[in-house]
Formats: structure tokens, sequence, C-alpha cells
């Protein structure tokens, strides 16, 4: 049975998620337009590159940040889901199935206001038009980027849920966020070389964001080429997708119904 | 449609059993499992339906291990935290749950009607009271016409007059039924059920409802006992007729246990 416009409706519903996902991530652009751009000078390619990095980077927390809240969501619905798939019409591809639609719907908008907030704020900082190069390359990085960050976040928490004990949930579901901030930030200040940021899912997706605003190829800063080729970011982040999400099957199957109140810690 | 074999629970960490050893076997006949609080009734339930970890002995329904069973929707029960699956009004619940039982969700809102819980719809389920959930529960267990009905103290918080519609409603059901209640008035409710008393996770029976005005309980092995309750206390028989206390006059079974030991 098809829950997607159930699970989205939930989502697109969800004031807190709006905010924690996309108004408090607008600061961040803010940030960036208006902070941390003091003494330097952007304009034209400069401009569209420095303000492409921030809505990389950016979006990849806020994709993070959905995918953290949602995988909460099954360690309060560990129960509901272990009866569900014994007896009723939910099976754990059609969860999964559903989960991953209204994530990737939710990614769609947090990412077009994070967009618009980019193009408006930017422009506003530096009177300049910043309309993206691809912005239909941009919704399809941003759809599968919500698989992505949903089916990674799921394993971690069904990986807590099957066998660590609930206790571990509050910490564990912050890695996809700890490691947003690591390789999005690491990507901007550090020479990285390009089998780590070919190899790894969130540089696959930043670059990709990066291309699809500016227009120019993601630089590499360090060992390699100078510059990323985009359809091997897409097939890698593919490829991640694709296996996380099998392995989120293969743990959801074995759902272990707990008690919710097995992750207090006092 | 239920068969229960030595089953136990114990939790991690813990030494005492929740449930121990218990064995049942249901084909279209309907219990009512009455125990105290922490006697190990929900936990049997939730054992049943594989929402608990079982250490040993096997729960099958319908032939199939409750570990490994999928899609069988003749199962139901009204445990709250199954309906927790998504966190939407119960407006939007209802008829969720109706179709993924393959049930009806017009007759699911009929039913919400008559029972007078149309000011649950604009709410979540933990906005409900207890009763109010209890009541959600029983009504969304039953939507898809269950061969097993698995109910945990249904009547819970649950006010007098809708008690008294709510036990008509279950007695028109057909098929299995495991009901359990700490509540041993309850049980002139239920004519023509059968009668299981569960005490420190074991279960003894079965007895009759409609013999409840009947049974003794006894301190010691008694000759021609109907069954033998082994307690922390000590042990106890269940006597027809004659006995040290009956059970009709108890407000509990701890109280009578307690009394006689």
């Amino acid at each position: 049975m098809n829950l997607a416009p159930a699970y989205s409706k939930a989502l697109l519903r969800n004031e807190t998620l709006w905010f924690w996902g996309g108004v408090f991530m607008l600061f961040w652009i803010v940030i960036g337009a208006f902070v941390e751009s003091q003494g330097l000078s952007l304009a034209g390619t400069a401009l569209r590159q420095y303000a492409a990095s921030w809505y990389a980077v950016v979006v990849l927390l806020s994709l993070s940040m959905l995918a953290v809240a949602i995988a909460n969501s099954l360690t309060y619905g560990s129960a509901a889901l272990a009866y569900a798939f014994r007896y009723t019409r939910l099976t754990p591809n059609g969860y999964l199935g559903s989960v991953l639609v209204a994530s990737a719907i939710m990614g769609f908008f947090l990412g077009f206001l994070i967009l618009g907030g980019t193009v408006a704020v930017f422009g506003a900082r530096f009177h300049a038009s910043l309309v993206p190069s691809n912005i239909a390359g941009l919704v399809g990085v941003a759809l599968v980027a919500g698989v992505f960050f949903m089916a990674l976040a799921a394993i971690l928490m069904l990986v807590v849920i099957n066998y660590v004990g609930l206790r571990s949930t509050s910490l564990v579901g912050f890695v996809p966020l700890m490691l947003a901030y690591a390789f999005g930030l690491g990507q901007v200040f550090l020479p990285l070389p390009a089998w780590l940021l070919y190899g790894s899912p969130y540089n696959d997706i930043t670059s990709l964001l990066y291309q699809g605003f500016c227009g120019a190829a993601a630089p590499v800063s360090g060992a390699g080429p100078a510059t990323l080729a985009w359809p091997i970011l897409v097939a890698a982040l593919l490829a991640w997708s694709v296996a996380l999400s099998a392995g989120a099957t293969f743990l959801l199957r074995r759902i272990r119904a707990r008690q919710v109140e097995e992750g207090r810690q006092v | 449609m239920l068969d229960v074999r030595d089953l136990s629970v114990t939790f991690p960490g813990s030494r005492t059993p929740a449930v121990r050893n218990v064995n049942l076997s249901l084909g279209t006949e309907r219990v009512v499992v009455v125990g105290p609080n922490g006697s190990g009734k929900t936990t049997l339930l939730r054992a049943i339906l594989g929402l608990a970890p079982i250490t040993s002995g096997t729960a099958r329904v319908f032939g199939q291990d409750v570990s490994t069973v999928r899609g069988e929707l003749r199962v139901s029960t009204n445990l709250a935290e199954v309906y927790r699956l998504i966190s939407l009004p119960v407006r939007d619940l209802l008829p969720i749950f109706a179709r993924l039982k393959g049930g009806d969700p017009a007759a699911l809102a009929r039913r919400v009607h008559e029972f007078e819980l149309e000011g649950t719809l604009d709410r979540k389920i933990y906005e409900l009271s207890t009763g109010q959930q209890k009541l959600l529960g029983v009504l969304l267990a039953l939507s898809a016409g269950p061969g097993l009905l698995l109910l945990d103290e249904p009547f819970d918080n649950v006010d007098f007059s809708r008690r008294r519609r709510l036990a008509a409603l279950l007695q028109e059901q057909s098929g299995a039924a495991l009901l359990s209640t700490h509540e041993l008035e309850l049980l002139r409710l239920f004519d023509g059920w059968h009668l299981a008393f569960m005490f420190e996770g074991r279960l003894v029976g079965p007895f009759e409802t409609a013999n409840v005005d009947r049974l003794f309980l006894s301190r010691g092995r008694v000759p021609d006992a109907l069954a033998i309750l082994e307690t922390s206390a000590g042990v106890f028989s269940v006597t027809l007729d004659r006995g040290d206390l009956p059970v009709k006059n108890a407000t509990s079974l701890t109280a009578l246990v307690e009394q006689l030991a």
C-alpha cells in the first residue's frame, strides 16, 4: 500500500522541519552573504562560484537535518512497523518507498526555498542577478540527495533499533549531520583529493549542486584532475542511494519493536 | 488460529521472566485473561504479536510463527503503540489503518460516530485521553472483522455507558479473542467466554466466565483442583463450589492471594 501521500502530508505540515530545515538554513546564507564575504572582492564568475559554494553546503546541511528528523521517527514507530509488516498490507518495500518519496518531495521544497534565498540574499548583497544555470539539474540532485540522506539515516537508526538499543538513537541520529559539516565544509576549506570527492556521496551532492548553480564544474584543490566530471558524480550518488536503500530495506524487514522509553538517558 | 507452546519472555537485564511457560491454544474460542497489574498480560499479548522478545517457546498465528509472519490481516490488536505509524490527526489515520487492514473506512467512521468519538478526529493519538485511546484502539482492531482479536485492557478508563456498548460489540464478533483485564467484575459482561488467570507471568485455566460465582481459591494443593496457581507467596488451588475464599467476592486476584497467604 502506498503511504507516500500520507507521509508527504505529515512532512509538509511539519512546521518544526520547515523552521530548522528551511528558515534556520537561510540564516547560514545570510552569514555567507554578509559576514563571510567581508573583505572579498566578488563580482561576475567569482560571485556566482562563491554563492554556489554556500548554496551547495547549506542544501547539504538542510537535507541531512531532514533525514535525521525523519529517521528519528523510526524509534517512535518501531512497534507500529513491526506490527504493520506482520498484520497489515504494508510491506517493508512499500513503507521505505513511501518515506523516500515523501522525503524527496520535502527535500525538493527545502532545496527550492534555499535556492530562492540564495538568489535573493546574495543578489541583494552584491546588487547582482544570480539566476542558476541549471534549475532542472538542481531539482534532480535535490530529489536524489533526499533519497540518499533518508536511506543513510534509516540504516543508522535501524542498526540502533535492531541491535544496539534506543539509548544510542539521540547520539547516532546526529551522524549524518556531523558528516555533512565535515565533508561539506571540508570541500570548501581543505585540499581534498579527487578520489575522495568522487567517492563521498556528500561531496557528490555539493559538487553537483555547485555545478548546477554556477554552471562550472566543481574544482579539485587536492590531488587529481582540476575539476570533477558530473557524470561520475551522478553515477556515484545514484550507486550510494541504491545501495543504502537496499541496506535499509534489509534492516527494515527485521525491525524490532522497542518501547520509546528505552531511549531515555536518565 | 493461535497456538502458544511453553512461551517465556525475559527482558534483557532482568532475572525474573515476565511470562513463564505459557501454553494456550485457540480455535474459535474467546478467552478473558484476568490478572493484576504487572502479572504479564500485556507482555503475553505483545509476545503473541511478535512485539516482545520471546526467550523460549513458540507462538504461532494461523499456522505461522509470529517472528516471520507477514501480511496476516486476520490478526488485530488494540495496543496503542501499533497505531503510532505516522504523525497525523485521527481523521487521517482512520482511513489509512482501515485500508491497511483491508477494512471499510466508512464503516469505521460510523463506529467512531456511534461511540461519540468525533471530538478526537482533529487530534493526534497522543493528545487523546487514555480512555479515548483504548476505545479507538478497539474500533481500529475491529475494522477488518478479525479472525484473532488480541485486546489489552480494552475497558481501562472507559466510562460506564460505553463499557456496556463496547462489551456488546465484542460479544457480536466472531472468531477467536484473547482479552486481558485486571477487573474481575467485568467477567459478567462476557457470558460464554472462557476464563484464565494470570499471576506472576503464569497462565492458569481454562475456566468458564459463567462459573465465576462458583470458583474458589484454596491454600496448597487440593484434590480435584481445576488448576494449580504457583506464586512467590505459595501454591494455591482453584476449585469449583468449595474452597477457602470465593473468587466472586474478591476485588482483585492479588487481594485474594494476599488474603490466603
